[in-house]
Order: structure tokens, then C-alpha cells, then sequence
């Protein structure tokens, strides 16, 4: 979950003694010939470095057919090169102490690799090689085609968000890619072939397509020298065509329902349609979403998990290149149905509406913020997370340093009128999700 | 957390176990101090001035194990957040959240802890919240009422996912009436049976100051933090002689093998997992121990990992673990695969273990999961939180600094010699317990050819017998 955990600020600190590297002058940058920018953070508190590779590419640039190949590329990623061949990325790099990872949102790519600074030079090579000549071997892609489809059943299986989320994001967007779950659809995860698959990689693994942050205990002049060495060879490819289709405003509400047998009582979860993060509302969005949900002073769990309507209440405001969800989720206490739970929670939204947010509340809601971003700044890996997101969301990673200002003009008003701007009924998709059938009563 | 990206590969190091003893050749555990005050209480003050925020983690031996109702620690913890020290629940909550702090209880087999993250700047807000809810919680009567309503339909809700029950699952089949097999949580019927005064009764007999540590971690002045804590704490008392628990007399080890199988009649999946008994906290050879571990199930290149999803596709992720207690320990391997594919997925499995005895580890096998934990330990405890719960443990299991500090060393020393030794010695290779939870109309005639099977509705109280 990614909350803007960046943005906040020294501006905001009432700390005494600004936080080690929260100062933006820390940070050097430059931008290889073939395009690829690249972000260094000299730390030097653990012996250890990461490096954060975000490639601009999600299931947003999918469509009907290919739904999850975003998500299936970065599996693929692992699966063998020109000069590491099958097995051998991991191995590798496990075998000179490093450790990797990497998730796939709707809108990017995220390849993270975890290593002692003495395997840097080895970590290039590696992510050169599969960048440059990634080897799609038709035998992984088979068995790979299992590995997804386990974590998909295992998704639905364990997490009830998971089997909630997706059918609300597919009564939302009827036109945008974001109506389709990131892990895509069972039929497409057996379908895509070989040449999907190459031309996927052609056209977004392209260096003027990716970010690449490095944290850690690292000089500058040595990330700069093997980023030129391994890098800059790769050859550019013309930008990726833009996503046109924009998801036509919503005139009514929209419902949904998931039947589990197994669940003990309904969940429902609701998605209203706001902006792009780029827009100037996303920061009284992301502290109105704190005010509903964050803690246990907060609306949401005052009046209705203290009052016994709901066992647990959630929150979320995805970072978003498009105009997304604002999502609240509830599950109900016992013996309290589906619509018992849903009318608390939209009478929540109507109040906050109607009636606005209190100054203290506003206040509380910036020192969750000012908190998150410290403790952020506690690892390097928060720290090229942060950075990172704030260059691919907002264009360069110096915004973050104006978050401040950002977040402390945002006044009661702003929350009022973005909750009766974007939280209204007909901008409204609901999803239930209950142990028995839906049915004419 | 609810992820909304999806991650390529499953998180092979799970616990805390593993976190302590994987180690870098540059780590040393920073400089702390350790105080005991006259009341028994200790005091361990770690500084770290990164970032200006402080982690305050209070660790009391009192666990699980104690319980005479199932669920009654675990509890206790959650209901020192009720109001204490003369604030309601609703007061502490809102000094907390408008700090942007945070203020957490819990409570494992053997320790309870309250855990506050704040601004540095906010000590004197926060230091006497977390001494109140320690040692002054006032268990509201209408707020326990609440409280054990939400916690009896908790545990009715976890059933709903197979991955946060089968560890509970587990331990009991190993463990059986054993304390280390107590249900954590409790069970719906026990909790129903708890009442305010239990807790009352919990806390007054175990959260005492002999009792009890208290680390700080973060970003303060050691003299003016360690006054602050001995004028807050320092008239704390011990009311009642502390109980001692001997773990050790009603310990057994299985028999034979043995299959439970869970059913969840909507599953579209098996999860499952294959152990037996494990090794201590104070294990001597557990460094060495946990280097074999990292080449059977410990990383993403280990023999599990490799065979059950790399050349197999059966599942997203397998892998291998220990749990350790004071007393004995947990040794498990994990992993989940659509049903039909059930069968398949547990013979690689335990094909794929049998490879410890049958073909053990090579040099440069070795070498690698070497290289690998000393590469992966130094931000294992870069956090103050991270380090404040190194320091607990320390302080709950009875390991000291040299435990982390000469880690370095046993790895670098351990030879292929050992790793046979230390694989004979601790891996549990027959007689194994195996946990499935899944479809029983599918699974439970697939289940006799591993063991003594018995079978149980996921819905049915409790844990197993």
C-alpha cells in the first residue's frame, strides 16, 4: 500500500534537528545518452546498498487478451538472459550476498535488488543483461504460467480485499484498463503467447522507459561509472504509444456482489472515482483518507467498530498517473448485514461532507503524514521507495521537497469540498461480499 | 498489509527468528546501556540519531503459556489500550493519533509487549501513556464487553484464511495439551469464559517490574532518557513471587506420523505444512543450523523453492523455517497449490527434504547460502523499532550481544562436516506431522499414505484435539 509517505517534510518538522538526508541536496542525478535517469543517495549507515528500478509500464497498458502480462513480465524477468541463462539471475546474485524482489502495480514495474556494496558491479551486470536480452524461453513461460496462476488462487483464497477488489474496479472503469485486476484474468494467464510477450518487452523495457534509484553505502562517481559501462549500450526505443481511452464520468451508482462460502460475515467495500495524483487535489484526498480511516481516533473506527458495526475499517487512496479510486472498506460485526454496514459507512462520508472536518482533525492528519515520511527515511530502502515514487508520479523527484508546502495549505474547506466533489452517490461503485447467494428477498 | 501490486515472489524469510541470527562481517549491535533499577525492572537504552524519532518496546514474561483459559494473555495485552492511569481508551487514542504516534500491545507463546513509535520531541507525551497502560490499566467493564465480542468473531474470521491458521493448526498437533500448543488468541468458547476480572487477576500476578524490560531505541540523550524512565518507573512495585513454569516436564515428541486434515469445503487451494519438532532458543549450533536451512527453504534459490515453483510451477512459493522457543522449537516446510495438484506438491516436497540426508550440501552450495546471510543481515536492524525487539528478545529468552556479534565467525567457520552433523542432529526426517487444509472431499483419501490421518471442519472450535 502506498500511501504518500514521501511528500512530508522538513517543513512541517516541529523536530528540533532536521532528519538526516529528508534534504533534497543529498540526492545527485543524472540521465544516460539512451535516456534512463538515475537517482543516487549516498548513506552510509549500514554497509549495504539497494537499487530500485521502476519501469513505467502496469495493467494499464494491457488490454482485453493480454490482461496480466505486466504482472507475468516481471516473473519472466527472472527467467534467464543472454549471458545469466535460466536460474542464473537468482543465483547469482544470492551467491554474492544479494537478495531481490519486485511488484507490479497498475502503473509501474518496480524491480528491487538488496545487496552488500561489494556486489554492486554484479547487480549492474544482472539487470543490464535482462534489460538488454532477456531470453523468453517457452518452457518457463509454461511453468511460469502455473507460479501465477498459484498466486492468484492464493490471493482470492487468503484475502478477501483481493476477491472484493477486483470486481469493484470492474463495475467502475467500464472503459479505462484499470477495470481489470493487476494479476489479469484466468484465460488471458493460459492464453498469451511468445510473441505478445517479446513485443511487450520490446516496447517498455526500453531505457528512456525506466527510473533507476540507488541508496546505500555507495560513492556517486562509482554508480555513475558502471550505470555508463552496463547501461548507456542499450539502445533507446521509440516512447510506448499513450494511453487515449479516458473513462467517461460516472452517473449513478453502480453495484456489485461476491458470493464466498466461507466468509463469517459481509464485507463491503466502496470506490468513488477521484483525480490523477497530479492533480491539485490529491493532497486533501490523501488527508481526508487518514481522517476516515487512519488509527483508532479516526471517523471510521469511532463510529463503527467502537460502536459494534463493524470489526474493521479501511482506507485507501492509491498514487495514481490516471484518475482513479478513493476506497473505504468495512467488515461487519457479527449478526450486521450488508446493508446495516454500507449505510454506516456512506452516512460517514455524507457527514464529513455536510458538515466538514474539525482543525484538530486536519492537524492529526498531517503529523500521520510527517511520522510516516520519517520513518520512511529510517532504511534506505524507504528512502529510494520515496524517492523513486515521487519521480515517476509527479515528474521529478525535487517535488518532494515542496510536499510540505502542499500538504500545510491544505485547509478544513479543501477536505470539505473535495468529499462533496468526489464522495457523492452517483460518482459511487459498491461491492458486497457475503457467504450466501444474492437473491430477491 | 493489503498489498494492491502484486509481488513476484513470496517472502522466504518469515520470522524473527531467522532476522536474529543472519549476519554481515561489518555488524556489530550499536553501543547500548543496560540498567536494573532497584524494582527489578530493566532498562535498556539504545540511541540512534537518523531520524528524531524514538521506539519504546516493553517486553513482560508473560505469554500464552500461561494461560488457564485459552486467549487470556493475548487479552490481557489487548486490554491494556481499554483506558489507564486515568485516561479512557478514547483519550489515549486521540493524544496518540494527533502525534501521529502509534501505540501497540500484543502478546506471543511467552512475552506481552507494549510498543510506541513517536517524534522525539514527544517523550514526555508519550513515555507516561505507555508506563499507564504497563502498569495501571483499568480494564473497563464496557469496553472488555466490546472487546471480547470483537475478539470472539476475530477468531471466527481468521478461519477464512487458511494462511493465518495453520501455524495455531500446527503447533497443536505437535505440541498437543503442551502449553506451547495453547491456542494464542484463545478460541471462541474460552474467550466467552474470560471475564474483567481474569484479566485483572493476569496482569497483577505477571506485569510486575522484576518482570519486565523496558528498551528504548531512537533519537535521545542517554543520561536524561534513563533519569526521565527511573523517576517514572522507579516506584513500580512487585506485589506477589513471580511463578516459574517448568516446560520442559510434559514435553513429548510424536510417535508416528500423523495427518490432520482441515477442511474448507469452498478452498480452491492446499495449504499446508510438513515438520515435526524443532531446536531452543539457546540452541548453540542454531547459526549453523539456520545456514542449511537457508539452502532447503530459506531463500528464493533454495531446493524447495527451486523444485516446487521453478521447474515445476506447482505453486507461488515453498518454503522452510524454524520456530524457537525457550523450552523446545518448530521445524516446518510451507507452501499451497490448487487442489488437484495436491498430491504432487506434497511428494516433491518431501522428496525434495530427503535430499538432506541422501545428497546433502556440496562446497559451493555452502558457500553461497554463506555469502547470502551475511549479505542480508544489516538491514534486518536498521530500524529502532527493529533493534528495541532484538533487545526484548534478548532480554525474553535469555541470549546476550555475543549471540549477534560472533555469528560472523560460526558462519565462516562452518565446514561441510558440520552441516551432516547438524542435519542428523536437528531436521526431524521421520515421524513427520503434516497440517492440509483444503477441500477434504479431494485431499483426505490422498492423506493416509503420509500418516495417521484425522480430520477436522475448519468451522469446529478450536485447533484439534
Amino acid at each position: 500500500m502506498k500511501y504518500s509517505l514521501m511528500a512530508l517534510m522538513l517543513g512541517m518538522a516541529v523536530a528540533s534537528q532536521p532528519a538526516a538526508a529528508t534534504d533534497g541536496s543529498q540526492i545527485q542525478s543524472f540521465t544516460l545518452k539512451n535516456g534512463m535517469k538515475i537517482l543516487v543517495l549516498e548513506d552510509d549507515s549500514i554497509p549495504n546498498a539497494n537499487s530500485y528500478l521502476f519501469w513505467k509500464v502496469g495493467s494499464r497498458n494491457e488490454r482485453p487478451g493480454i490482461t496480466g502480462i505486466s504482472h507475468f513480465f516481471e516473473h519472466m524477468m527472472f527467467n534467464g538472459a543472454k549471458k545469466y541463462g535460466p536460474k542464473m539471475f537468482d543465483r547469482t546474485m544470492e551467491n554474492s550476498g544479494g537478495a531481490n524482489n519486485a511488484y507490479t502495480s497498475e502503473d509501474l514495474t518496480v524491480y528491487t535488488n538488496w545487496f552488500p556494496t561489494a556486489a554492486m558491479e554484479t547487480i549492474f551486470d544482472l539487470e543490464a543483461d535482462r534489460i538488454a536480452n532477456l531470453d523468453i524461453n517457452a518452457k518457463m513461460v509454461e511453468s511460469e504460467r502455473g507460479v501465477v496462476a498459484s498466486e492468484r488462487t492464493t490471493g482470492l483464497e487468503n484475502s478477501n480485499f483481493r476477491a472484493l477488489h477486483e470486481q469493484l474496479k470492474g463495475i467502475a472503469f467500464q472503459a479505462h484498463p484499470y477495470r481489470w485486476s493487476v494479476i489479469g484474468y484466468e484465460s488471458d494467464i493460459k492464453g498469451w503467447s511468445l510473441d505478445d510477450l517479446k513485443q511487450y518487452h520490446k516496447t517498455y523495457y526500453a531505457p528512456n522507459n525506466a527510473v533507476m534509484v540507488v541508496s546505500g553505502a555507495v560513492k556517486f562517481a562509482d554508480v555513475k561509472r558502471l550505470a555508463e559501462q552496463y547501461f548507456e549500450p542499450i539502445p533507446a526505443q521509440p516512447a510506448a504509444e499513450q494511453l487515449r481511452t479516458v473513462e467517461p464520468a460516472q452517473t449513478g451508482e453502480r453495484r456489485t456482489y461476491v458470493q464466498k462460502a466461507s466468509v463469517s460475515t459481509p464485507n463491503v467495500m466502496l470506490g468513488h472515482h477521484v483525480p490523477a495524483t497530479s492533480h491539485a487535489d490529491y493532497y486533501a484526498l490523501d488527508l481526508m483518507v487518514s481522517i476516515l480511516s487512519e488509527g483508532n481516533s479516526s471517523r471510521l473506527y469511532k463510529n463503527l467498530v467502537d460502536q459494534q458495526i463493524a470489526l474493521e475499517v479501511f482506507g485507501y487512496l492509491p498514487m495514481s498517473f490516471d484518475p482513479n479510486l478513493f476506497y473505504l472498506m468495512a467488515v461487519a460485526s457479527p449478526d450486521v448485514t450488508a446493508t446495516k454496514l454500507e449505510q454506516a459507512l456512506v452516512a460517514e462520508i455524507n457527514k464529513l461532507a455536510k458538515d466538514g472536518v474539525t482543525t484538530q482533525e486536519l492537524e492529526k492528519a498531517k503529523n500521520f503524514r510527517l511520522m510516516q515520511f520519517y520513518q520512511a527515511m529510517e532504511t534506505i530502502n524507504g528512502k529510494s521507495d520515496t524517492i523513486g515514487t515521487y519521480e515517476v508520479y509527479f515528474g521529478n523527484f525535487q517535488r518532494l521537497f515542496d510536499a510540505p508546502k502542499h500538504y500545510q495549505k491544505v485547509t478544513t474547506a479543501d477536505v470539505q469540498r473535495v468529499a462533496q466533489t468526489y464522495l457523492k452517490k452517483s460518482n459511487r461503485s459498491v461491492a458486497v461480499l457475503d457467504a450466501k447467494e444474492d437473491k430477491d428477498l | 498489509m493489503k498489498i494492491i501490486g502484486l509481488v513476484s515472489k513470496v517472502a522466504l524469510l518469515c520470522c524473527s527468528v531467522l532476522a536474529i541470527t543472519i549476519q554481515a562481517a561489518e555488524f556489530k549491535l550499536p553501543a547500548y546501556e543496560k540498567v536494573t533499577l532497584d524494582n527489578g525492572l530493566t532498562l535498556y537504552l539504545l540511541p540512534q540519531h537518523e531520524v528524531p524519532l524514538v521506539t519504546v518496546h516493553a517486553v513482560v514474561k508473560a505469554g500464552a503459556i500461561y494461560d488457564n483459559k485459552a486467549g487470556l494473555s493475548y487479552l490481557t495485552a489487548q486490554g491494556l489500550k481499554l483506558g489507564a492511569g486515568g485516561k479512557t481508551k478514547t483519550d489515549i487514542e486521540q493524544t496518540i493519533d494527533f502525534l501521529g504516534a502509534s501505540l501497540n500491545t500484543g502478546s506471543s507463546l511467552e512475552g506481552s509487549m507494549v510498543q510506541a513509535n513517536f517524534m522525539a520531541k514527544d517523550s514526555a507525551a508519550v513515555l507516561p501513556l505507555v508506563k499507564a497502560l504497563l502498569t495501571q490499566p483499568a480494564f473497563d467493564q464496557a469496553e472488555f464487553n466490546k472487546m471480547q465480542q470483537r475478539e470472539i468473531a476475530a477468531l471466527t474470521q481468521a478461519k477464512e484464511s487458511p494462511r493465518q491458521v495453520i501455524d495455531q493448526y500446527f503447533h497443536r498437533l505437535v505440541f498437543g495439551k503442551h502449553p506451547y500448543g495453547f491456542a494464542q488468541n484463545g478460541e471462541p468458547e474460552s474467550v466467552k469464559q474470560i471475564s474483567r476480572n481474569d484479566l485483572t487477576a493476569f496482569h497483577q500476578k505477571y506485569y510486575q517490574p522484576a518482570n519486565t524490560a523496558i528498551v528504548v531505541a531512537g533519537d535521545f540523550e542517554t543520561v536524561a532518557m534513563k533519569k526521565q524512565l527511573q523517576q517514572l518507573l522507579g516506584d513500580w512495585k512487585n506485589t506477589q513471587k513471580l511463578p516459574v513454569l517448568n516446560l520442559t516436564a510434559a514435553l513429548t515428541v510424536p510417535a508416528e506420523s500423523q495427518v490432520l486434515v482441515v477442511d474448507k469445503n469452498d478452498a480452491i487451494e492446499t495449504t499446508f505444512l510438513i515438520g515435526g519438532p524443532g531446536v531452543t532458543q539457546s540452541n548453540p549450533d542454531y547459526v549453523g543450523i539456520s545456514v542449511i536451512n537457508t539452502v532447503l527453504g530459506g531463500r528464493f534459490t533454495s531446493w524447495l523453492n527451486d523444485e516446487l515453483r521453478v521447474n515445476s510451477g506447482l505453486t507461488y512459493g515453498a518454503r522452510s523455517g524454524f520456530d524457537r522457543y525457550s523450552a523446545a522449537g518448530l521445524f516446518a516446510i510451507s507452501s499451497f497449490t490448487k487442489t488437484d495438484s495436491t498430491k504432487a506438491a506434497l511428494d516433491l516436497a518431501l522428496k525434495t527434504y530427503q535430499k538432506l540426508w541422501s545428497q546433502g550440501l556440496d562446497q559451493a552450495t555452502l558457500d553461497s547460502a554463506k555469502a547470502y546471510v551475511k549479505g542480508q543481515f544489516p538491514p534486518r536492524f536498521e530500524t529502532n523499532a527493529a533493534l528495541a525487539e532484538l533487545l526484548a528478545d534478548m532480554y525474553l529468552y535469555g541470549f546476550t550481544e555475543d549471540y549477534i556479534n560472533s555469528f560472523q565467525s560460526k558462519v565462516e567457520n562452518l565446514t561441510l562436516a558440520d552441516s551432516k552433523r547438524l542435519i542428523n542432529s536437528y531436521f526431524p526426517k521421520d515421524k513427520l506431522q503434516l497440517v492440509l487444509i483444503g477441500k477434504a472431499e479431494a485431499i483426505a483419501p490422498l492423506a493416509a499414505s503420509y500418516g495417521k490421518v484425522t480430520q477436522l471442519d475448519i468451522k469446529a472450535p478450536g485447533f484439534g484435539k
